[in-house]
């Protein structure tokens, strides 16, 4: 019934949590669950939970942020928001998924042509 | 840099586990609150919504889980969890931990303290600033006999002076002291020093002020002395009032202006000089000879130099050896034609060495580092016996845990996370062991300095710092990862599925264990038996130099020293006095003879004196000079020493009658062959004009002087009663009864002759020579009592093997009896499953042990290195032990009633 799902890359998480709050600012853990399904139209497989040890390695890493505030249904939530090292991190990773994205069609391609 | 921000989260979060659960918790509701508010938005009830937002999110404590791991340290976690899962464990069997934690106390503790003795004897530095800038400097030249430490004070002025590489040069001498205060005299031992050796030193005042530069300008002229903070305790009580008093040094007022800081020992390890004067009174306390200070052949003081540390020791080295050249050939060019080419050429081919200083001057180092170092490797291979007996027990127990294992292997653990858990509880252990071993580290240290002579022992501060703290928590570690990794390893290679099936697990893996455990075995016995081959030898040559021919009679002589020309006493009154002590003596019913001598012997010091003999050339290199000692009538029968010819010194050989001199055997043999030495010749006096003045009148016979270990040596003896000059002696008494009840006795005559007069370093001849074989007595109890330690454990570890063996075999007994084994036979059969192990572990020992002891051969005495009476008789009681030790419970199994046997398991 669910369209094909995809697992979830190791690492690409990172930089999809990075580009959602790039793109939409401060969030909540579950806005950017919501995104990225959003986005992905359902085709990741992504277990909400496993979004929260991926959050804290970038809290670590110093590349977002976290506080406390107040949802729009008025809930309790903790907001997370990009860091400027964040913002750094994201161009890198961005540019060095886009040159890999790039090889990799190249590669396919040529295969598929061969 | 990133890494330690990270490593700085988790550590913060580690500590803040609890507030940190409770945030995530709320974080995680209010995502599951707001995933079933959309799906109540989307239509669903609100317990189907509820359901549907948990799926979502997948599960909870799984993401908690992971979330956790990412915030702390799991591997900080896991570890405070094994831990208290060790603890448990050891808690529950507490008669396997005791068993252990004494092992490794015994073990750990041994190696600690002899750690703590070779850290204060060979680590430790001086409590001064900056010691390993501090150089001592020495000289060499082409003699074999190494580096000489000991200058002129001419040459001192030069280096200190001259030297542009250095930050300060002091310089210091050994000196005698006869204290007087409030009535009261003692012998002490101080230093004379330079003005400048706290400055350089970099040592405080504790009270008053310490010596400075301007203390040592003319000499003579400085009345000061500085007290030491130990001796101000115990000779003043820590009087804060001594300092700007006079106390009475030789008969000579000086003025105490101060207290030098606690701690500080001088710059000699376990000389501690409890007076400091400056130099510039060296000749109110050595008189002689007169020109001291301005002689550059006197070589009589020891240089320490701090250096510049802009500049690097071969480079102060190359220029002070320029400034050294010079020096010595201006000293020569002054000296002129008296000397010949020959010394002139040996002089100058010395060459200054700076050696590393930051422990002060070290005879005691180079005396004991040997012993100590040797010891160490005992202490350690007996603690590695320890390791392979814990190893098996552990092995024992892991076999009874294994259900266990196969309970936490099906639940899921990884060998890893199990090998990780053995290793948590045998490292627990260790540190058990090591916290237990403080204690016996502590008492094996204060047993081994009491060992020691009163003089040096309580000089040596052997203080269990942190280095020695260090050492023993890295011991314990070590110790507990080496017998813990043989039964890890074991358990992590056991599977699930053959740990469940109890019985088969046993069978399958019997080959492995036993393999291991007897190699265990092997190694106890392999290591244990070098151990007590060593013990052996140094006992063997202990009874030798015990029993060597000493040429006197040891017991029943009472010793003191004094020194009565330091309280100014003219030549003339001193040998009234000692005349009159003699023969106050005599007349003790308690005393049967009593002298005086320059040196007693064994004392491990002896004056050397070159002579010119009647009808004797000497060789041009003839280096060594004879033995020769200052006595009084009644030395020889004080020692019982038999004349072999000719007669004693009497009250009539006096200073205006002819030269008379003893000589033992060996002097009269060396200068006369087989003639008649009594009448014939010889002088102390180089000048070949001079006339050759004394007449030998007796020979005796042969003796030990120096040490036991000594060849027989030239010896001869002069009459105190025709010196020129008297220093301090050395009373001899020969009583009859027990040698130490007549302490007071003599202490009470010397009294009633001069109450200024101290009797010092009282002892008996007894003593003094026991105190000369210390290093032999320690090594040999040490080695004793560490290889039979040793013995013991490899023991106690093959009679487990034997009793878990023949536990595991109960059921083939029963069948072997049953069929009609007589008890004999599983009796052969339970020992005769170790002969391999202790039989390959005696011939590798005995293999190591004839490696290893020539690295004995100079501290063995008369005894071969590798002995075959003491390698054989190790040999036999270590088999002797195995057999016993096999034998205890191999005895148990052959008893088993069979039907008992048939129907165990």
């Amino acid at each position: 019934m669910a369209p094909q799902r995809g697992e979830v890359l190791q690492g690409t998480l990172d930089l999809i949590v990075l580009k959602t709050l790039e793109a939409l600012g401060p969030l909540h853990g579950y806005g950017i669950a919501q995104r990225v399904q959003q986005v992905s139209e359902d085709r990741l497989k992504l277990n909400q939970g496993t979004l929260y040890p991926a959050l804290l390695r970038l809290l670590q890493r110093g590349w977002i942020s976290s506080k406390w505030g107040a949802s729009e249904n008025n809930r309790k939530a903790k907001y997370y928001s990009l860091t400027r090292a964040g913002r750094k991190q994201l161009q890198t990773e961005t540019e060095s998924w886009e040159r890999m994205a790039a090889l990799m069609a190249r590669l396919l391609g040529g295969a598929e042509g061969a | 840099m990133e890494w330690l921000r990270i490593f700085g989260s988790r550590l913060r979060n580690f500590f803040r586990k609890r507030k940190l659960d409770g945030d995530l918790d709320a974080e995680f509701q209010s995502h599951l609150a707001m995933l079933s508010d959309e799906h109540v938005r989307r239509g669903m009830t609100v317990e189907q919504a509820q359901h549907a937002a948990r799926r979502d999110f997948g599960g909870v404590e799984q993401a908690k889980e992971s979330y956790r791991d990412q915030r702390g340290l799991p591997f900080l976690e896991t570890l405070v969890q094994d831990v208290r899962y060790a603890l448990r464990m050891l808690r529950k069997s507490p008669g396997f931990t005791a068993v252990v934690v004494l092992t490794l106390a015994l073990g750990i503790g041994a190696n600690t303290a002899i750690f703590s003795l070779m850290n204060a004897v060979l680590l430790q530095s001086l409590p001064v600033r900056h010691p390993e800038q501090l150089l001592v400097l020495r000289y060499t030249d082409a003699q074999p006999r190494g580096a000489e430490e000991d200058f002129s004070y001419p040459m001192y002025q030069v280096l200190r002076d001259k030297s542009a590489v250095f930050d300060g040069v002091l310089t210091r001498s050994g000196v005698s002291f006869n204290v007087t205060y409030a009535g009261q005299s003692e012998w002490a031992y101080g230093e004379l020093v330079s003005g400048n050796y706290y400055e350089v030193l970099g040592v405080r005042p504790w009270l008053g002020r310490l010596l400075s530069p301007e203390d040592d300008r003319t000499p003579g002229a400085h009345p000061v002395a500085v007290l030491s903070y130990g001796y101000w305790q115990a000779r003043f009580g820590g009087d804060p009032s001594i300092v700007g008093r006079k106390i009475l040094l030789d008969a000579q007022p000086m003025t105490v202006v101060g207290v030098s800081a606690p701690g500080f020992f001088g710059t000699e390890m376990a000389r501690d000089p409890s007076i400091t004067v400056p130099m510039m009174m060296t000749l109110v306390f050595k008189p002689v000879p007169a020109n001291r200070m301005q002689s550059a052949r006197h070589r009589w003081l020891t240089i320490l130099a701090r250096r510049n540390p802009e500049i690097s020791v071969s480079k102060a080295q190359a220029s002070t050896d320029v400034l050294y050249h010079q020096a010595l050939e201006e000293q020569l060019n002054a000296l002129g034609s008296s000397v010949n080419a020959h010394d002139r050429g040996r002089v100058l081919s010395s060459h200054i060495q700076l050696d590393d200083g930051s422990q002060g001057f070290a005879h005691l180092r180079g005396e004991m580092q040997r012993p100590l170092v040797l010891m160490f490797c005992v202490t350690a291979m007996v603690l590695l016996v320890a390791c392979a007996n814990l190893a098996n027990l552990l092995l024992a127990r892991s076999a009874k845990r294994r259900k266990e294992v196969a309970v936490r292997l099906a639940i899921g653990a990884g060998p890893g996370r199990l090998i990780r858990q053995w290793l948590t509880e045998s490292i627990l252990l260790g540190l058990l062991g090591g916290a237990a071993g403080i204690l016996f580290a502590f008492w094996l240290k204060t047993g081994l300095i009491r060992f020691l002579p009163a003089d040096f022992s309580s000089n040596l501060k052997a203080p269990m710092d942190a280095k020695v703290m260090g050492f023993l928590v890295i011991a314990s570690v070590f110790t507990g990862l080496l017998f813990g990794l043989a039964p890890a390893l074991q358990i992590s290679r056991s599977s699930v599925t053959e740990a469940m099936h109890g019985e088969a697990a046993v069978t399958v893996s019997h080959e492995h264990v036993f393999s291991l455990r007897n190699a265990l075995v092997f190694l106890q016995v392999a290591l244990s038996l070098p151990l007590l081959i060593g013990a052996g030898l140094f006992l063997h040559s202990l009874r030798n130099l015990r029993g060597v021919d000493t040429g006197f009679v040891k017991e029943n002589v009472f010793l003191a020293n004094l020194n009565p020309s330091l309280n100014g006493y003219s030549t003339e009154r001193i040998r009234g006095l000692y005349g009159d002590l003699l023969s106050r003596l005599r007349t003790l019913p308690e005393v049967r003879a009593a002298s005086l001598t320059t040196s007693s012997v064994i004392s491990g010091g002896w004056d050397q004196d070159s002579v010119r003999v009647e009808g004797y050339q000497p060789r041009q290199e003839e280096e060594v000079s004879p033995n020769n000692a200052i006595i009084s009538p009644g030395y020889f029968s004080s020692l019982g020493i038999p004349f072999v010819s000719g007669r004693d010194f009497t009250d009539q050989d006096t200073a205006a009658r002819p030269k008379v001199v003893i000589v033992n055997q060996t002097f009269a043999h060396y200068y006369f062959g087989d003639a008649n030495p009594l009448g014939k010749r010889l002088s102390m006096d180089d000048d070949p004009k001079a006339p050759l003045d004394m007449e030998i009148i007796g020979v005796v016979r042969d003796a030990k002087y120096v040490n036991l270990r000594e060849k027989p040596r030239r010896h001869f003896y002069t009459a105190l009663a025709q010196q020129p000059r008297l220093f301090d002696m050395t009373l001899q008494v020969r009583t009859a009864n027990d040698p130490r009840s007549i302490g007071d006795l003599v202490r009470a005559q010397v009294h009633d002759l001069d109450p200024n007069l101290p009797l010092y370093a009282t002892t008996t001849l007894e003593i003094q020579i026991d105190n000369s074989l210390i290093a032999e007595r320690l090594l040999s109890w040490l080695s004793s009592m560490f290889g039979m330690l040793a013995t013991l454990l490899a023991s106690v570890g093959l009679s487990g093997v034997v009793a878990f063996s023949v536990a595991r075999r109960t059921r083939e007994i029963g069948v072997r009896m049953a069929l009609g084994a007589q008890r004999r036979d599983i009796l052969f059969l339970a020992m005769s499953q170790m002969v391999p192990a202790v039989g390959l572990g005696l011939v590798v020992g005995l293999a190591a042990a004839y490696a290893l002891n020539h690295l004995l051969g100079s501290m063995l005495y008369d005894v071969g290195s590798t002995d075959l009476a003491t390698f054989a008789a190790a040999g036999i009681l270590l088999a002797t032990v195995a057999a016993l030790a096999a034998y205890l419970p191999a005895r148990r199994a052959a008893q088993v009633d069979p039907l008992m046997a048939l129907r165990y398991e």
